[in-house]
């Protein structure tokens, strides 16, 4: 009979079930933003709520991270969430896993600038720090903020990163301090 | 002669492919090319009332008078311009995606991605075993929400109690699955059958490159207003 | 083929640091027999399955002795294919083990798993439909079918993967009767027409009678062989003396429940007595559940429920969650905080009857549950099944909505904690003039002690009759 090979070290079917279980758990949550979203969306003051609001959109990435702290993690865990966002929420499509690659690739980094060693404050604080750049400079080009003033950009950068520092980063690690209590997860 | 569409991996190749340059391509008129050969496609081959079609546009309306609203006000040089692309371009990025989530189904976009372009099966079956407990999940959310507010509390998005919930909920449930699926013979990293996907003639691969070429040239050489 | 299953003194345990739930068992499976496994929720039955299925310590735990041999290789080294070619598993929860959609894409699904020639797939997977009568049902969506027909639909996709041994853990959980009886004989079927061996956990005894060869019983920790006798007797239960009130706050009008189009509860009107405690009963998969997710608004449902008067849909949900107080099935659902201490005071705290929950009352009913050899800061979710029972029902005695609903609040408890938790919700509810309804299987033990009976049979709720029946 044929036997496993015990070192093969991928995605389990688990972990990729976990994850996408995760993200439709977060696409009821963002639907139930999006009102405040779109109320706001619809006015001039669209950066301010996209800025405001994305640290929830991003969450599900670092949160993959921590939880399963492995190299990759982080993108994979964001495309996933992305994936269900766009094949059960929404029909944005390209920009909804586009922008998710690109928000997994910001956190992701902060997690590989320690070396993969560190899935704790210093890593979370690394990987919002990560992602609010990189996300940052995506909508230079995506959503047109090269054309707004130096002003304005300091204060959306502010607010995209309290949003990301608080939603991805301290909320990650309050939510992880509870799961490790628990004992649920080794 | 009845038309074909394009093979579901095809079609998620272009999706990306346009949509990433949309980011960089500043023009009004290839976001309006893009927007109507899109609700083209998706007339002819939707999967969907065209009713469903008329509300996604009409709803995205808003969004995309927020963009051009926003660079009207805030904008620094050539408002007019900038704010029409922004606006269109909402547009741009929501028809090119509806083109290929409004045509396919979940699973024979998956089917195909994993056929025509490697997706791990791990990941196809993965989602698609999760997807089947989207309206328990959503029952479950109810119940977390009255579990709290029994006991006078109300969990908020911001609370961590909330995903600590959620997750040990997910914890349970892929634990579940991934038994079952496993019971049933799914190996991961192993061969299965063949999947069943849609074919891909060599020319559809021919029409991706041309396509993308064609936009890059349009929008980066071109450069229409 | 033959096949062996044989267990070598086993023990296992969930962590290092626990206490081992199966100890030094010893166990041979004797092909083509049909066997059934009882013993106390909570005793291990599940475990064991998963163990001999090869689940376990995959997804969880470690053997820390002994071994598991399918024709003498370790099941759980074997690939997951190849072993389904010999044994397959049936679980609980009939709605969380599909992978597919559709009937047909699920059966297709295993069959790809085991690389079944794509050109035999078609036909086996008309062959197993025909011999389930599941016909009808191949497009059909599973996430529309009853309890009982998703587990036939699963039964079919083993019998498909053409595994010779059968295990089923708890596999009609969520089967109403009729579904039940006709499941049986059709694993009764399979072991005498297709040579399988048949494998089941059950609770309930009911419809085994000259079906089971052999007996097995898991108690403390060791698996023994029983006789299949037990499954002959017949335990009489005392009628319930019908004795509802006439006081009411809740009242329902024209009350009719629904899934997938497929009717549940014809409509309905009542109400639930004050001050007094009621059982809910009616076979599995009826909708007693379904009643419950009604009742706090959590399904939809047609008709008008009211409270004080006043239509439920007037009130805003947080006020609803206020009037109706629910213990879910599942104990983790209930938990809001991380540990004993902080669930009770977080109850107490907000607790609508503070002046009856003084601390000496809480400590009391502690002790009366038996949780007092515990630590206050115990996680809860490191509690036993038993605990978590006992501190869910606690919490939500103390928070003391004015009606109370207990899904299934007595399962998995030992016989005097079934006792004392039962004891003290009938105190609570004559106290503070609650309605309490409590949906139980422990009928032999809950209906002496309680005021009246409902019960669900034939799509209509009704008071149950005072006829003779075992």
């Amino acid at each position: 009979m044929q036997t496993i090979n015990k070192n093969k070290k991928g995605w389990s079917i688990r972990d990729v079930i976990f994850l996408a279980i995760i993200g439709i758990f977060f696409g009821i949550i963002y639907q139930l933003w999006s009102y405040a979203y779109y109320a706001i969306a619809a006015t001039p003051l669209k950066a301010y709520a996209n800025d405001a609001t994305l640290g929830v959109w991003i969450m599900a990435g670092p949160l993959a991270g921590i939880l399963l702290q492995k190299v990759g993690a982080t993108v994979i865990g964001e495309l996933l969430a992305a994936a269900v966002e766009m094949l059960l929420f929404s029909s944005w499509g390209a920009s909804t896993l586009i922008s998710g690659f690109i928000q997994g690739i910001g956190n992701e980094l902060g997690f590989a600038a320690t070396g993969y060693k560190n899935w704790g404050k210093l890593g979370l604080l690394l990987s919002t720090i990560g992602s609010t750049i990189i996300t940052f400079i995506w909508d230079l080009f995506q959503s047109g903020y090269s054309s707004y003033n130096f002003g304005m950009l300091i204060s959306l950068f502010i607010i995209r990163f309290i949003s990301i520092g608080f939603f991805a980063g301290v909320l990650v690690y309050w939510t992880k301090s509870l799961l490790d209590k628990t004992g649920l997860i080794k | 002669m009845k038309l074909k569409p394009l093979n579901p991996a095809i079609l998620f190749l272009i999706m990306l492919g346009i949509g990433l340059q949309t980011t960089f391509v500043k023009s009004v008129w290839l976001n309006c090319i893009v927007s109507l050969l899109s609700i083209l496609y998706i007339i002819i081959f939707r999967r969907v009332k065209l009713k469903t079609i008329f509300i996604v546009i009409l709803v995205t309306l808003p969004l995309a008078f927020g963009s051009w609203w926003s660079f009207m006000l805030f904008g620094t040089t050539d408002k007019w311009h900038i704010a029409w692309i922004y606006g269109t371009r909402v547009y741009a990025y929501l028809l090119i995606g509806s083109a290929l989530t409004l045509t396919v189904s979940v699973k024979q976009l998956l089917f195909n991605l994993a056929g025509h372009l490697k997706l791990s099966e791990t990941f196809v079956f993965g989602l698609l075993a999760a997807f089947n407990l989207l309206p328990r999940v959503r029952q479950q959310f109810k119940r977390i929400q009255y579990s709290a507010q029994m006991r006078g509390i109300t969990y908020r998005p911001w609370q961590p109690g909330l995903y600590l919930r959620i997750i040990i909920i997910a914890l349970n449930w892929s634990g579940d699955l991934a038994e079952a699926m496993t019971s049933q013979g799914f190996s991961e990293g192993y061969q299965r059958t063949a999947l069943q996907t849609q074919r891909l003639p060599k020319w559809q691969w021919g029409l991706t490159i041309l396509l993308l070429l064609l936009y890059t040239y349009c929008g980066f050489i071109l450069k229409p207003w | 083929m033959t096949t062996t299953l044989t267990v070598k003194n086993l023990t296992f345990a969930y962590t290092d640091n626990q206490p081992p739930v199966l100890e030094n068992i010893n166990f041979k499976l004797a092909l083509n027999t049909f066997n059934l496994l009882v013993g106390p929720s909570g005793c291990g039955k599940s475990t064991f399955f998963k163990l001999l299925a090869g689940l376990y310590p995959e997804y969880g735990g470690k053997i820390t002795a002994g071994d598991i041999l399918l024709n003498d290789v370790s099941v759980n080294n074997i690939v997951p294919f190849e072993r389904a070619k010999y044994l397959a598993m049936l679980f609980q929860n009939p709605s969380r083990q599909f992978a597919m959609r559709t009937v047909e894409e699920q059966i297709t699904f295993a069959l790809e798993n085991i690389q079944l020639d794509r050109s035999k797939i078609k036909q086996r997977v008309a062959w197993v439909l025909s011999e389930l009568h599941l016909e009808n049902f191949t497009k059909r969506e599973l996430l529309t079918l009853s309890g009982g027909e998703q587990q036939r639909v699963a039964l079919a996709t083993i019998l498909a993967l053409d595994s010779q041994i059968i295990l089923l853990d708890e596999p009609f959980a969520n089967v109403d009767p009729v579904a039940r009886k006709q499941l049986l004989h059709d694993l009764k079927k399979l072991q005498l027409k297709h040579h399988k061996t048949i494998f089941i956990t059950d609770h309930d005894f009911s419809n085994y009678t000259g079906l089971v060869d052999n007996l097995y019983k898991i108690e403390n920790k060791q698996l023994t062989k029983g006789s299949t006798k037990i499954l002959d007797k017949i335990i009489f239960s005392k009628q319930t003396q019908q004795n509802f009130g006439s006081l009411h706050n809740l009242t329902w009008n024209n009350l009719s429940l629904s899934i997938h189009d497929k009717i549940l509860l014809q409509p309905n009107t009542l109400y639930l007595p004050k001050g007094q405690v009621g059982l809910l009963s009616g076979a599995n998969g009826v909708g007693k559940s379904t009643f419950f997710g009604a009742l706090t608004h959590q399904t939809t449902y047609e008709g008008d429920i009211f409270y004080q008067q006043k239509l439920s849909t007037k009130y805003k949900r947080k006020a609803w969650a206020q009037i109706i107080g629910l213990v879910f099935q599942n104990s983790t659902d209930q938990f809001v905080r991380l540990t004993i201490a902080e669930e009770l005071n977080l109850s107490k705290k907000h607790s609508l009857h503070p002046e009856y929950w003084t601390d000496s009352r809480i400590n009391d009913a502690y002790q009366l549950l038996n949780l007092t050899n515990l630590s206050k800061q115990h996680i809860v979710y490191q509690l036993s099944g038993g605990q978590q029972r006992k501190l869910q029902v606690l919490s939500m005695l103390i928070m003391a909505q004015p009606v109370l609903l207990l899904d299934e609040p007595l399962a998995s408890l030992d016989s005097t904690s079934l006792n004392n938790v039962l004891q003290l919700i009938i105190e609570v509810t004559q106290a503070l003039q609650l309605s309490t309804l409590i949906i139980s299987h422990q009928l032999v033990e809950v209906r002496p002690q309680i005021d009246y009976e409902l019960e669900i049979t034939d799509k209509t709720l009704h008071l149950r009759r005072t006829t003779n029946e075992t």
